[in-house]
């Protein structure tokens, strides 16, 4: 996988190397995909059932998890793909920032949500 | 309603409630976010039966959006596997913490159950929960969670549905603001959890996430939530203490 899951419109190179999927092999790679993803939550079932509740493993699972989604939306914050990335990296940010500024202040999320949002629609339309 | 009155709530009640939270915003952005993915999986040579079942069955947007960009590419069979699973590892830590919160060893459901629901989980529904954790009493956060994720859910399929027939429905402009709706949403959930130590590694893992994506590729996300995970952990644990201090 040379190229970020967005680089479909951006990549022609990739055209190239395009070999067509018969039917069998297409429905062969949705099975791949949902099974690279259900093993995950089978994992997560047996194991939650392992980990004791208040110790430090669990402690240690939940700081991952938050920081791994915490890094899953900067990065597309950052880098997206898709419709996101046809507006600026100044645009993005400037709409984190100001929901991150209203929720520190705040502290209410559909405002501050509504804060973020705001400053973003107003962003594409003058940065 | 005051704390102790959420403690006074039904199943069911609880069910309505979590389906209204979910009614309240997340679900339509969800909806056109998955709708995004519907026509990028077209325009990746999908017809419409693999773009649902992609939906229903991974459903997990990272992971489908790697997907999708593979098969483009006309990527082998093995290559989608690992690619899917590293995009959608977040799930096994994102189970096992929402197992923890919702205290799912309490119910005694049957493992095929406990996976059945599971199926449902994503981020946004995940994110929630944290929030949800904050006014209900746990043995409710498993009624919580499934009224507001199947609500997610459908409107997520709904989304993947009319995405695939209708992807030039919405303005440019518009559309673009709503799909910047639901990362600064969860974004917002997240960087307010209830503990300290989460809302460091939040703030660890998003700043690294961006600093190794360069040079690290899809790597990046792993590597952010492992450092910035230990590294929240390891600081709350042992500098801070806070796991010595009350929740508030």
């Amino acid at each position: 996988m040379a190229s970020r899951a967005g680089a479909i419109g951006d990549d022609h190179g990739v055209e190239t190397l395009m070999e067509d999927y018969g039917l069998f092999q297409s429905w062969l790679a949705v099975l791949c995909a949902i099974v690279g993803t259900i093993i995950w939550r089978i994992a997560g079932v047996i194991l939650a059932a392992r980990i004791p509740a208040d110790g430090p493993i669990m402690g240690w699972v939940n700081t991952m998890a938050y920081a791994m989604v915490a890094a899953v939306l900067l990065l597309i914050l950052v880098h997206p793909t898709g419709v996101l990335a046809t507006t600026s990296l100044d645009q993005r940010l400037v709409g984190l920032g100001v929901g991150l500024l209203a929720m520190f202040f705040s502290k209410r999320l559909i405002p501050s949500l509504l804060c973020g949002i705001g400053a973003f629609a107003l962003a594409i339309q003058f940065i | 309603m005051s704390n102790s009155d959420y403690f006074a709530l039904t199943a069911s009640q609880t069910r309505r409630n979590a389906m209204v939270d979910a009614l309240r915003a997340p679900c339509y952005a969800l909806g056109i976010t998955m709708a995004g993915f519907s026509t990028i999986a077209r325009e990746s040579g999908f017809d419409f039966w693999m773009a649902l079942v992609t939906s229903l069955g991974v459903w997990g947007m990272p992971g489908q959006v790697a997907f999708a960009s593979l098969y483009s590419a006309g990527a082998s069979l093995f290559i989608i596997f690992v690619a899917v699973s590293l995009a959608n590892m977040r799930m096994l830590l994102m189970v096992i913490s929402a197992a923890d919160m919702m205290h799912l060893k309490s119910h005694n459901l049957p493992v095929w159950k406990r996976i059945f629901w599971m199926q449902f989980l994503a981020i946004t529904a995940w994110a929630n929960l944290g929030l949800a954790q904050q006014k209900y009493p746990p043995h409710l956060l498993l009624p919580y969670y499934q009224g507001f994720a199947l609500t997610i859910f459908t409107f997520g399929i709904l989304g993947t549905v009319f995405g695939f027939f209708l992807s030039d429905l919405l303005p440019a402009d518009i559309l673009r603001v709503v799909i910047f709706i639901t990362p600064i949403y969860i974004l917002l959930l997240i960087i307010n959890a209830r503990q300290k130590a989460n809302r460091l590694a939040v703030l660890i893992g998003g700043v690294l996430s961006p600093i190794f994506f360069p040079f690290a590729g899809e790597w990046a996300i792993l590597l952010a939530g492992v450092i910035g995970g230990s590294l929240a952990s390891l600081y709350s644990r042992y500098i801070a203490k806070w796991h010595l201090e009350p929740v508030q």
